[in-house]
């Protein structure tokens, strides 16, 4: 009884000095706007870019003060869903323009709709707002293009008279060549699961071009994963790990040792997105290695149905802003000075972060790094893209499935049937 | 011959090979922490169990001190920590007291009960949890991680000095009632001194599993002001590649003071789990 009621007394002293400053704020001129971002390091990549931003808006704003809270990605989630039951949901989150994730949340009326005339002038590329709308209604801005591309070191390559490969098949021959010299073929961050199901949707993407994004959408909606391309591309990421063309343990490898095998000069390939571009800039990579990272687009499988300008690509995370933002207008104004073109385009690009998700061509400056260039060049020439990877067109409990049994696949403690059966049976 | 000399019989020399590889078993893991926390963050992908870097990196601790608030977020361990052991104690001490000395009705059913909160795990209350703080304006104050980290602590409390007291033998207590003690005196002047052990462990695991937590300050907490130590890793933690050396000297910092606390009072936590562990 006595401990009860200390408690109580102790939980009313504090709501006490808790809600103090709250009343205080929303009476005054000085406005705060939380900023809810997934982005913990505030010194380094796209938190650089973010923090860059919201101090230049707070220079030019002196009566506004951007507190972020920041969060990875599994924290940052759990934290999501704790926020979007409570009553102080932050002013501007970031999210993820992809069914697993932003359907449940713009179902349930989280997030504020944005006018989509305000971003007539953006250049945002054609279709890249498309998974944060619904019905018509935008909410939210993707912040940057992701591509997977096949990074190698040319330097290697060079020495030991490899060459690109211009089909699949040279690719697997390939790897065997460099399997034969000692040296592991690719980099694959197996342990985080993704890289498996962008390498499925790559395999998907190659052999059918047009159209993947919605033979996908379709076996989803239907459970009837029949068609051969799917099959047939879980043979081949199979296969792939069969023959070694990924490191021994590659199901057990996270992102940092996989990258590190590239940079080490232990692997001869390194198979990731587009935001490690900025390899070509860490101080921290041996110079030999960091000045002759290149790449190239996964060869085509099928030479009738894809082109070799066909990526697979997708915009992933983005921003939005709350519904019941306590500073709603404010924060929406923060957004949409974030994505004028000079802010988080150029910042971005200028500094090799990534390619955001809005026309970067009139940035350039001619100094990129060989990577960003190429990049570039393989971005404008594009004639197709996949959209998003896989396992991310479900619900939030699909992509989960999705990524464990992805896992299974490639290491063959399941077969091709089960994997797909799996599936179905959670969509049907 | 006096008793058994200390000879070097094959069967010692195996015993101590047996010790001595536990030994290095378990203090790898911080000589590793340590050697990594001065390497570059290129140098730790390479082969090789321990690294030898090529310049001893100390600028890692220095942005470990600087950009993770390490100061700022050390203080508010402390504070947190301390009070939290504190009031573990004073409650788990008046609890134990309340369910094996004092007869009532319900003592056994009320033990059993707050026992079976060593059942529940976190995760199950993070949600619900957050929701009554954010009712009662509780969140981003320091009583979101108080009450939390005291309610958790509380069923190992009671379990540790509840049997410890049961060992404790009446006579002394009846003879201090005998000559006039109050019951907070018994408590405080009697017990107290006599469950030194048991309190000690009490301490040192509360002190412990709280230092470490992180899912529930991530979730409670919002601003800087009461953020906690294990936050200061997550300050270097990217989106797709981490920081990985600084980590590792913030690791290093966050270990240190655990280290040290556990070396001081060593003795008296094998004791005490020990004599909890066979009540008379």
């Amino acid at each position: 009884m006595k401990l009860r009621k200390a408690m109580a007394a102790g939980i009313a002293v504090a709501t006490a000095f808790s809600m103090m400053p709250m009343s205080a704020m929303a009476e005054e001129e000085p406005v705060t706007i939380k900023v809810f971002s997934n982005n913990p390091d505030r010194t380094a990549d796209q938190g650089l870019v973010e923090q860059t931003i919201f101090d230049a808006y707070m220079v030019e704003h002196p009566n506004v003060t951007i507190d972020v809270e920041a969060l990875d990605d599994e924290a940052y989630k759990t934290k999501f869903k704790a926020y979007a039951a409570g009553s102080e949901m932050p002013d501007l989150v970031s999210v993820w323009g992809q069914p697993g994730f932003i359907d449940e949340v713009i179902d349930a009326g989280i997030l504020a709709e944005l006018n989509q005339d305000d971003y007539a002038d953006y250049g945002f590329i054609s279709g890249s707002t498309d998974g944060f709308s619904a019905d018509g209604k935008l909410y939210g801005l993707p912040r940057n293009t992701d591509v997977i591309v096949m990074y190698y070191n040319a330097k290697m390559f060079e020495d030991n008279g490899w060459e690109i490969p211009a089909t699949y098949d040279d690719f697997l021959t390939l790897a065997d060549t460099i399997n034969e010299a000692g040296i592991i073929p690719v980099a694959m961050d197996g342990g985080d699961k993704w890289p498996l199901y962008i390498y499925l949707t790559d395999m998907i993407q190659k052999s059918e071009g047009e159209g993947v994004l919605q033979k996908t959408l379709d076996a989803i909606s239907s459970g009837d994963y029949s068609d051969p391309v799917f099959a047939d591309a879980a043979n081949k990421l199979r296969e792939a790990a069969e023959r070694n063309v990924f490191e021994i343990g590659f199901e057990t490898t996270d992102y940092g040792t996989a990258q590190n095998l590239f940079t080490n000069g232990q692997a001869a390939m390194y198979y990731m997105g587009s935001w490690d571009m900025s390899m070509a800039t860490n101080q921290d990579i041996p110079d030999e290695i960091r000045e002759n990272i290149r790449i190239f687009n996964m060869p085509v499988i099928n030479s009738d149905k894809a082109a070799s300008t066909a990526l697979t690509a997708w915009n992933g995370g983005g921003y939005s802003v709350t519904a019941n933002a306590a500073n709603k207008e404010a924060a929406i104004d923060l957004l949409n000075y974030m994505f004028l073109p000079e802010n988080w385009t150029r910042i971005a690009w200028e500094n090799g972060v990534c390619m955001s998700a809005q026309d970067f061509s009139q940035f350039a400056t001619g100094t990129e790094t060989e990577v960003q260039k190429q990049l570039m060049d393989m971005v404008s020439a594009s004639t197709n893209v996949s959209g998003s990877p896989l396992g991310d067109l479900g619900t939030s409990e699909y992509k989960t499935v999705c990524e464990d049994t992805v896992q299974q696949l490639a290491i063959g403690s399941i077969s091709t049937e089960d994997f797909y059966a799996g599936l179905s049976a959670l969509v049907k | 011959m006096k008793g058994k000399k200390k000879k070097l019989t094959p069967a010692r020399i195996v015993m101590w090979f047996v010790l001595l590889v536990f030994a290095v078993i378990q203090i790898f893991p911080l000589i590793w922490l340590l050697d990594f926390s001065f390497a570059s963050n290129t140098e730790m992908f390479t082969r090789g169990l321990l690294i030898w870097p090529e310049n001893i990196r100390w600028d890692n601790y220095v942005t470990a001190f600087v950009n993770g608030h390490f100061l700022l977020y050390l203080k508010n361990s402390l504070l947190i920590n301390i009070l939290a052991v504190i009031l573990v104690l004073m409650i788990s001490v008046m609890m134990a007291f309340a369910c094996t000395r004092m007869h009532w009705k319900l003592s056994g059913t009320v033990r059993g009960l707050i026992l079976l909160g060593m059942m529940i795990p976190i995760h199950a209350t993070l949600l619900p949890n957050y929701i009554i703080y954010d009712k009662l304006h509780l969140t981003d104050t320091i009583w979101a991680l108080l009450i939390p980290y005291v309610a958790f602590s509380l069923p190992q409390g009671l379990f540790l000095t509840g049997s410890f007291m049961e060992s404790i033998p009446k006579e002394i207590e009846e003879a201090a009632v005998i000559d006039g003690c109050g019951i907070y005196r018994v408590i405080v002047v009697i017990m107290i001194p006599m469950l030194k052990t048991s309190l000690v462990t009490v301490s040192i695991m509360t002190f412990l599993n709280n230092w470490n937590e992180f899912m529930m300050a991530s979730t409670y907490l919002s601003s800087p002001k009461w953020k906690t130590l294990p936050f200061s890793v997550l300050e270097f933690t990217g989106i797709y590649a981490s920081n990985y050396s600084v980590q590792f000297a913030v690791m290093a910092l966050t270990a240190a003071p655990m280290v040290i606390l556990y070396l001081i009072l060593n003795r008296h936590i094998t004791e005490g789990v020990a004599m909890g562990a066979v009540k008379g």
